[in-house]
Parts: structure tokens; C-alpha cells; sequence
């Protein structure tokens, strides 16, 4: 995003948190419950699940997996889904190196900014589930971070804050790549030039080039009034 | 080379036809687009220092058309699962049902039916909020919860269609530059459920992330009645 258009976005954005918390007087102080005669009897069964964004979608093979995913429960499903998930992110691979020319055995997943192998990795996204910090700030990761100015993105050396939640305006997606395709330096696959011929020659893996384009407020529900 | 490996990529290559929806959105055949399906899942400390932590639960998505979107279903009970010690197993559950034009909730208590089927803790009730229309309307207990249901705008980003094309093995530059990229979800709604708790009604977690960090491990499920 443009630096002129971000400027513009975050104005906008301090004028819909205003508006919001003006408009937000429709606050009811109450426990009680209206209608406690409505009839909620029977039983209800599973049918969908969702924890970190995105995991499902990307590292479930197929349509059957994807499914199975959605049924099974959270303590099971490193097992289940973990080495099937690292043969998808190893496939992810492979699409690319086919398409760069490139012997796909070559070219494989390499170990990422948290240190973590492609097992690691798959076992600990499998078991999907949100990590959420009750007395910490709230970031699902900081790409940005770089604290010990060791030209390496985050180094887990024990006093950091991330995977503590997800906010809304929480850039889920170029996490998730840079975790992903960023190996150690968080930017392996970044459409870089590598011949100096003003092309890129890697492809451009590790962001979806997008930004928040929603008005998240600063007041409950947090969430802007529908489109 | 390895034919396996080729074979992998072939197989990745076969999927174009196939329509994907990130964060959670349309992720699989069993509840894509329905009333069930659930579109994303954030949970947050609302500003720093506070003692509330907020889940918000998307439900449906206007983002392409065709999905249902619009209205809870009133045969759909939505929980949201919190895990204290790390063993992934619900410690505590939140639950929210609709019930002509009324959005209940449940808890949150310690199930003593745990896994894939559930009943609504109707001895256990935390608050209820009328569904909003354009306008949110909020109701706050007397516990200090914040409650709310209604449509919202769907905060989720993501160049899903480009993301297509590279799974795909169409797109040899991978993702687009910034300057091109488009965010499929812009103008896109959803039917959101948002709850802001006291983490004392939570309890404290002795489970931990990746970074050796105290945390709750959270997650949303749907459930339709049988």
C-alpha cells in the first residue's frame, strides 16, 4: 500500500472509530434473559471447526481430509494430520520447482524464522488451535520484529511476544507464508532479481501483496457496520 | 528427479478447478456456504493491560455469491472451546444460539460432555443480546460481559483468487506486488458473534505456545441440531 493511501486509510480509520463510539449508546445493562421458555433441547453435532486462519484450507490435501478436519477433535489431530500436511507443504515446493525448471528433490522446505523443520512446523499448525495470551499484548506475529538487530526476523530466544492471539487487523496470511516458504530469513521466496536484470526470478511467496482493506473500531464489537 | 515428487506436484496441478476461501471461509465440501459454515475466528486483549479478552466468531460470508449469508440459523449451536492446561481438551466452553431474533449464551462452565456432540448448558446462562440489523446493538451483565450478534463487516484480507493461481502452478511470479494485488474480501460481510469476558471467568492457563508463553488454547466449532 502506498504511504499516501495508507495515511488516508488510517484518517479514515480514527473517523469510523469516532462515529462508531458515538453511535454505540445502544447498550443494555442486563443478565436477563427474554425468553428462557425458547426450547433449546437436543443434541448438536459438529460440523465445522476453525482455529489458527487458513490451516485447513491450505494444508489439507483434499476435499476428504479437509472434512475429516472439521470433525476431529483438536487433542487428536496432530496425529492424524501432521505428516499429510508436511507432504502438502513439500508439494507447494515442488509446484515451484517445476515451474523455475528446478529438480523438485532440490527444492524443499527449509527450516524457518522460528527454527522450526518442516515436521515441527506441520505438527505444531495440525493441532489447530488458537494460542491466546490472557495477560499479554495480543499479536499473531510480528513480521517486522527484528529487536536484536540480528538481521534475522524473530529468534525465539525466550522474550518475545507473538502467538498470542490474533487481532483484526493481524496479517494472518503473509504470516502464515513467511512461516511457510520464508525459510530461516523470513524472505526466501520474495520475487527477488537474482540475474540483476530488473525481473524477478523467485517467485513471490512469502506476502499476498494485500492490507487490511476493512474499518475494524476501537469499541466493542470492533467490528464496522455491514457494507 | 523423483517420480513421486512429480507425481505430488502433478496431483497439485489437478486441483485448479477447485475453489479455496481462506481464513476459514468455505474450507471444506461438508459445510462450505452453509448456515453452519464458520467464515473466521479472532480473539484478542482489547487494549493493553486489560483483564477482558474478546473472541469474535464470523459465521457465513457474503463474499462471493451463492453462500448463505444473512441470518443465524436457529438450528446451529456455535462454542467457543478454551483449553487451560494444553492438553487440548475444552476446560471451558462459551456457547451461542439463536432464538427468534435473540442471541443466547451459554457458560462459560467445564462440560461434563466433551468432544463432538453437545447439548445447550441451558442451567448456565451467561447474557443474551438482541441481533442487530445495520446498527449494533450491545448488552453488557451485570458480570461486566459484553455481548453481541449481527451482520459486520468481514475484516478477513487475503488475494484468494491469486491464491488460486498459485496452488495452481499458473501464476510463475507466485503472489502479486502490492501495487496489484486486490483483496478478494473487500466490501465482503459476515454474521458475527463477539463476546468481551473478564479473564477471571476463564481461569488462568498453565498451557503454553511455541515461545513458552502462558496461554488459552482456543478454538470455535458449529453444530447442527440431529
Amino acid at each position: 500500500m502506498k504511504l499516501s493511501n495508507l495515511i488516508y486509510a488510517f484518517s479514515y480509520l480514527v473517523a469510523i472509530s469516532f462515529f462508531a463510539s458515538c453511535n454505540n449508546d445502544d447498550d443494555n445493562d442486563t443478565t436477563m434473559m427474554p425468553d428462557m421458555n425458547a426450547d433449546f433441547s437436543g443434541t448438536y453435532a459438529q460440523v465445522d471447526h476453525m482455529g489458527r486462519p487458513g490451516i485447513n484450507t491450505v494444508l489439507s490435501a483434499d476435499n476428504a481430509t479437509k472434512d475429516m478436519q472439521n470433525i476431529t477433535l483438536p487433542s487428536n489431530m496432530a496425529a492424524a494430520f501432521q505428516a499429510s500436511f508436511e507432504a502438502r507443504l513439500e508439494a507447494y515446493h515442488d509446484v515451484y520447482a517445476n515451474i523455475l525448471g528446478a529438480d523438485p528433490a532440490a527444492v524443499n522446505y527449509e527450516n524457518n524464522i522460528l527454527g522450526l523443520t518442516a515436521a515441527q512446523l506441520t505438527g505444531y499448525l495440525a493441532a489447530d488451535v488458537l494460542d491466546v495470551a490472557p495477560n499479554l499484548p495480543t499479536t499473531y506475529f510480528n513480521p517486522g520484529t527484528d529487536a536484536d538487530m540480528d538481521g534475522r526476523i524473530l529468534v525465539p530466544d525466550g522474550d518475545e511476544v507473538a502467538l498470542t492471539g490474533r487481532m483484526l487487523q493481524d496479517d494472518v496470511i503473509d504470516v502464515s507464508l513467511i512461516l511457510l516458504f520464508g525459510g530461516m530469513e523470513g524472505n526466501r521466496f520474495s520475487g527477488q532479481d537474482t540475474n540483476g536484470d530488473g525481473m524477478a526470478d523467485l517467485p513471490r511467496l512469502t506476502s499476498d501483496g494485500v492490507s487490511i482493506t476493512a474499518n475494524p473500531t476501537t469499541t466493542f464489537p470492533y467490528l464496522a457496520n455491514p457494507e | 528427479m523423483k517420480k513421486t515428487k512429480i507425481y505430488l506436484g502433478l496431483a497439485l496441478l489437478a486441483v485448479t478447478g477447485i475453489v479455496l476461501v481462506a481464513a476459514d471461509h468455505i474450507d471444506a465440501p461438508g459445510s462450505m456456504g452453509t448456515s453452519a459454515d464458520i467464515a473466521d475466528f479472532y480473539a484478542f486483549e482489547p487494549t493493553t493491560g486489560s483483564d477482558n479478552t474478546v473472541f469474535i466468531v464470523d459465521l457465513q460470508s457474503s463474499v462471493l455469491p451463492d453462500l448463505a449469508y444473512g441470518t443465524f440459523d436457529e438450528n446451529v449451536l456455535t462454542e467457543i472451546n478454551i483449553d487451560l492446561d494444553g492438553d487440548l481438551i475444552e476446560d471451558k466452553v462459551i456457547q451461542a444460539i439463536p432464538r427468534d431474533g435473540i442471541m443466547y449464551f451459554f457458560g462459560p462452565i467445564n462440560p461434563s460432555q466433551k468432544g463432538l456432540n453437545s447439548q445447550v448448558w441451558v442451567d448456565a446462562p451467561l447474557g443474551s443480546v438482541e441481533i442487530s440489523g445495520t446498527t449494533a446493538k450491545v448488552t453488557t451483565t451485570t458480570d461486566g460481559v459484553k455481548l453481541f450478534a449481527g451482520p459486520r463487516q468481514d475484516a478477513f484480507f487475503f488475494d484468494f483468487f491469486q491464491f488460486n493461481e498459485v496452488i495452481s502452478g499458473n501464476a510463475p511470479l507466485g503472489f502479486k506486488t502490492p501495487e496489484d494485488a486486490v483483496d478478494t474480501f473487500d466490501g465482503a460481510n459476515t454474521m458475527s458473534i463477539a463476546i468481551e469476558i473478564p479473564n477471571s471467568m476463564l481461569g488462568t492457563p498453565t498451557a503454553k505456545n511455541a515461545l513458552g508463553l502462558d496461554v488459552y488454547k482456543t478454538w470455535v466449532t458449529s453444530n447442527k441440531k440431529q
